[in-house]
């Protein structure tokens, strides 16, 4: 395949208003680093390609809005994506407290999907609210990576996109792998339920 | 590879093709056996594949729905268009009776009815496949043109391969509903993409170039089939389109701060993006193949991220995007807006729609259609009784959209004209600017023409002031009668002829008087000085014709210049030379100028002889002379005239002048005329003392004085030199 890139996945940020959704993923696609991207005229829409393991993976990674108002209506966000990105406000309380909202949101509209959750605007130790002990127990009994980040002062925000981007490579990997046993078993019906999966996400 | 094995024919191709369409329908009918074997309606009772997994009872009475919906849709066009505000009332009434009707019809004879339906389908279906035919001729000729290169075999496979998708949709689009066509039809797409990625015929070709025979592909069947499954009369997306067209009728008072966006409704660029942005909305419709649709929708989206950078100047968010974009929608109003994304949603290649630029901002389309259809006062962030005040149109807002609309016509209009006006006046700014130009242009000519005329006039009236001071000068010149040199003339006349003709004439003539001594050298005098200064001098011209009188005034001027030149610093002697060379040219010139003339000059000739008579008249009576030279007089005007202009001409108002002189003398232009002229003088006595004087004078102050003395000593020298010099000019 003369494509420029192996795999292609859609990553999806999702968080309360105001969280720095758009900052991060700004951060992250403009920011000259290994690898390259394309801009597009908004923030909102990003593409940028990441060698990871030495596959080329092209990242399609989708802003939302964060408004209270539009959560009904964010469920068509969720087709075929691959991994989102949960972000919530260290300084803002509320902001952590929708988290698990959001991530209900996410079981609802897609089976399975890799999350990562991130804390942003960790710049400030004095308006840290959230702290990271507490986000650090919840997210492992939500069995989901946590990350702390800062968008202003590019902290960890390549390293954080870098690991969702491997956990979404593995869970592809191992889907393919299952699906190459499962279809020496059975070849038709497989593959149809298959395709109906891919379909939801 | 293609090439390799030709053979490998369309039958082989077209059965391969067939295979997989079997293998995908097989699909199909499996995944309906897997996923529900019982009735899709929920009632307990098992489907049946050939029931579109319905069971019998629920699948009649689906079918008899559709029926009638696609009877109600015949109607409903006529309708829909004037978009009468409840007009879904009416709608739904509308269904109630067709509903009654057909159950009535279902008890009566359903197997007919059943029949004629399809027939009817088919027909529309042909209809279409005809109309459409333009768009997908011209879309083959573009496939060819683009992949003609990989072999004769790729175009004609892929239009296999469309054809036979084509017919099998069609065959299956009365049965099936909606959601299990658009299934198959992205099964389509997959298989086209297989059959790419594994057929020999295409191994040549790249990824990318797959990539777009693939959009080919999905261009071709979906436009092919576009009347048939755009706004399928089987689904609810017509309604669908009106309530949404009527919901956000109904919510036109909406503003983006009602929506927390941040449009400054006000700003000129922005409005412009809006408007963009909502022509490219509004083009969605225009539009059949879904990626086409697609397109429309992204540059929409564009747009709009233009208004916001432009409002905010600053990277966008979603957060921003998502309310400008349902403000556009809500302004937009698209026309079946619901019909084209359940379209896009069902026919578009899922691939694409799931993801990349496309996909992102039709997802923002879906969301933001859901959020207008689902709007609620909280969503707008103010009181439930606010809302629906709004709503029933208790409150009639002042819509600074409406009202910036209203007033953005006008002002658009204004700048239309404006611009309209700018170049109107600049055209007529030309248009006068050439008008001056001209004008000026005008005045400048007139001017010069007036100036050159003027000049004229004024070189005329100074040449002929000087030209009646000659009758002054007669009175200088009566203070000596000088009758005797006049009289030598006429020798000279005849000498001169003779000149021309023989030298010896002129050597007998010599012993003649003095005064047509004088004369000779006048004239040779003024006519050398008109060939060296023929622009310089303006009376020189006049002298050459005119007699001795005005020649002697003429002289003047004429020796000066020849001072200047040089001449008079040498001796006497000199000058003498080059004046018996000019006395010759005189003659020749006067021939020469006119030597079709040559009448005209004899004439010239002749008046000279009456001249030379005048002077021998004054032997006999000086009457004679005096008028003579009052001929002359006239004359000089008239020459000077010439004078500033050619030779030639010149020569011509010379010849004209002699003409007319001519015309008076001509009477007795002969030769021998002289006598009769004679006769005739009576005021000679006057002009007969010019006459002398004139010679007398002009030869002491254009000669030097030592002329005066010398010549005639030089005179008769001269006679011998023009002998001489005949021959060298010659």
């Amino acid at each position: 395949m003369a494509r420029d890139y192996d795999h292609l996945f859609k990553l999806l940020i999702i968080g309360d208003s105001g969280v720095g959704k758009s900052s991060l993923l700004l951060r992250f696609a403009d920011n000259t680093f290994s690898g390259s991207y394309i801009t597009t005229i908004g923030v909102d829409f990003k593409i940028r390609t990441v060698s990871i393991d030495g596959q080329r993976i092209k990242l399609q990674i989708w802003d939302t809005a964060g408004q209270e108002r539009f959560r009904t209506i964010t469920s068509t966000y969720y087709r075929g994506t691959h991994g989102v990105i949960v972000v919530y406000d260290v300084t803002n309380g509320d902001s952590f407290a929708n988290v698990k909202r959001w991530l209900h949101e996410i079981e609802q509209n897609c089976d399975v999907v890799n999350r990562i959750l991130v804390g942003n605007k960790n710049d400030c130790p004095d308006r840290k609210v959230v702290l990271t002990e507490d986000a650090k127990r919840f997210a492992d009994t939500m069995g989901i990576q946590l990350f702390e980040t800062s968008a202003k002062d590019n902290i960890n925000v390549e390293e954080m996109f870098i690991s969702v981007t491997r956990l979404v490579l593995r869970a592809k990997l191992e889907m393919k792998e299952r699906q190459n046993v499962t279809q020496n078993d059975v070849v038709n019906l497989r593959k149809s339920n298959k395709q109906g999966k891919k379909k939801c996400c | 590879m293609a090439r390799v094995r030709p053979h490998r024919s369309d039958i082989a191709i077209a059965g391969a093709f067939a295979r997989d369409v079997a293998q995908l329908t097989h699909n199909i009918v499996c995944t309906g056996r897997t996923t529900d074997l019982k009735c899709k309606n929920g009632c307990g009772f098992y489907g049946n594949a050939e029931w579109d997994g319905y069971c019998s009872k629920c699948y009649r009475d689906n079918q008899q729905k559709e029926r009638e919906r696609s009877t109600s849709s015949q109607i409903r066009p006529e309708h829909s268009k004037p978009r009468i505000p409840g007009f879904t009332k009416f709608e739904e009434k509308k269904r109630q009776q067709t509903d009654k009707k057909n159950k009535y019809f279902k008890n009566l004879a359903p197997v007919f009815r059943k029949s004629s339906g399809k027939d009817s389908h088919r027909g529309d279906r042909h209809h279409d496949f005809h109309h459409a035919n333009p768009e997908i001729q011209k879309l083959t000729a573009e496939f060819i043109s683009k992949y003609g290169i990989y072999g004769e075999y790729v175009p004609k496979d892929f239009t296999k391969c469309v054809t036979a998708t084509c017919t099998k949709v069609l065959t299956l689009i009365d049965n099936k509903p909606v959601e299990e066509i658009a299934e198959l039809i992205q099964k389509y797409y997959n298989v086209f993409l297989n059959r790419l990625n594994t057929h020999g015929m295409y191994e040549e070709i790249n990824s990318e170039v797959k990539d777009q025979m693939l959009d080919m592909f999905e261009k071709f069947v979906m436009i092919e089939l576009y009347s048939a499954l755009f706004c399928p009369t089987f689904t609810h997306d017509e309604e669908e389109d009106l309530r949404i067209q009527e919901r956000i009728r109904k919510l036109s008072w909406v503003t983006a701060h009602h929506l927390g966006c941040c449009i400054s409704e006000t700003s000129v660029e922005v409005r412009d993006l809006v408007y963009t942005a909502i022509t490219d909305l509004l083009g969605i419709d225009s539009v059949k193949a879904p990626q086409d649709k697609l397109s429309c929708v992204v540059r929409c989206c564009r747009s709009v991220m233009e208004v916001l950078q432009h409002c905010q100047g600053g990277p966008v968010s979603a957060d921003e995007f998502l309310p400008a974009l349902i403000f556009i929608v809500l302004k937009g109003n698209p026309t079946r807006l619901k019909s084209n994304i359940h379209y896009v949603t069902r026919f578009c290649n899922d691939t694409r729609l799931m993801q990349g630029e496309g996909g992102y901002y039709f997802t923002n389309l879906c969301c933001a259609v859901s959020f207008i259809e689902n709007l609620t006062a909280e969503s707008l962030s103010m009181s439930e009784d606010e809302f629906t005040a709004y709503m029933t149109g208790v409150i009639t807002p002042v819509s600074a959209w409406e009202s910036a609309l209203v007033a953005c016509e006008s002002m658009h209009q204004l700048c239309e004209h404006l611009a309209l006006l700018k170049g109107l006046s600049e055209r007529t700014d030309g248009v006068q600017k050439g008008t001056v130009e001209l004008k000026n242009d005008i005045e400048k000519f007139q001017e010069e023409i007036t100036s050159s005329v003027s000049t004229v006039l004024k070189r005329t009236p100074l040449v002929i002031k000087p030209r009646k001071t000659p009758i002054t000068i007669d009175r200088q010149d009566s203070n000596t009668d000088a009758l005797p040199s006049p009289i030598a003339p006429i020798i000279v006349t005849k000498l001169v002829d003779e000149d021309e003709v023989t030298d010896p004439n002129v050597q007998k003539e010599s012993p003649a008087l003095k005064f047509y001594q004088q004369n000779l050298q006048l004239q040779p005098l003024d006519i050398g000085t008109n060939k060296k200064n023929m622009l310089q001098l303006d009376i020189t011209p006049c002298l050459e014709p005119s007699k001795s009188t005005e020649n002697l005034q003429a002289g003047e001027f004429l020796l000066d210049n020849q001072s200047v030149d040089g001449l008079t610093p040498d001796d006497g002697h000199n000058i003498f030379i080059g004046l018996s060379n000019v006395n010759y040219d005189i003659d020749f010139s006067d021939l020469s100028a006119d030597n079709s003339m040559a009448d005209e000059i004899t004439p010239d000739k002749h008046k000279s002889l009456s001249f030379t008579p005048d002077p021998f008249s004054p032997v006999g009576s000086s009457c004679n002379i005096a008028q003579t030279p009052l001929m002359p007089s006239a004359v000089p005007i008239s020459s000077n005239n010439a004078a500033q202009n050619d030779d030639f001409m010149l020569s011509l108002t010379e010849s004209e002048q002699n003409k007319s002189i001519l015309d008076k003398d001509e009477d007795t232009a002969l030769v021998h005329l002289p006598p009769p002229l004679i006769p005739t003088a009576s005021n000679y006595s006057g002009f007969s003392k010019q006459g002398w004087q004139i010679p007398s004078i002009p030869c002491n102050t254009g000669d030097f004085s030592s002329l005066d003395t010398s010549q005639p000593h030089s005179s008769s020298t001269d006679n011998l030199d023009l002998d001489t010099s005949d021959t060298v000019p010659k």
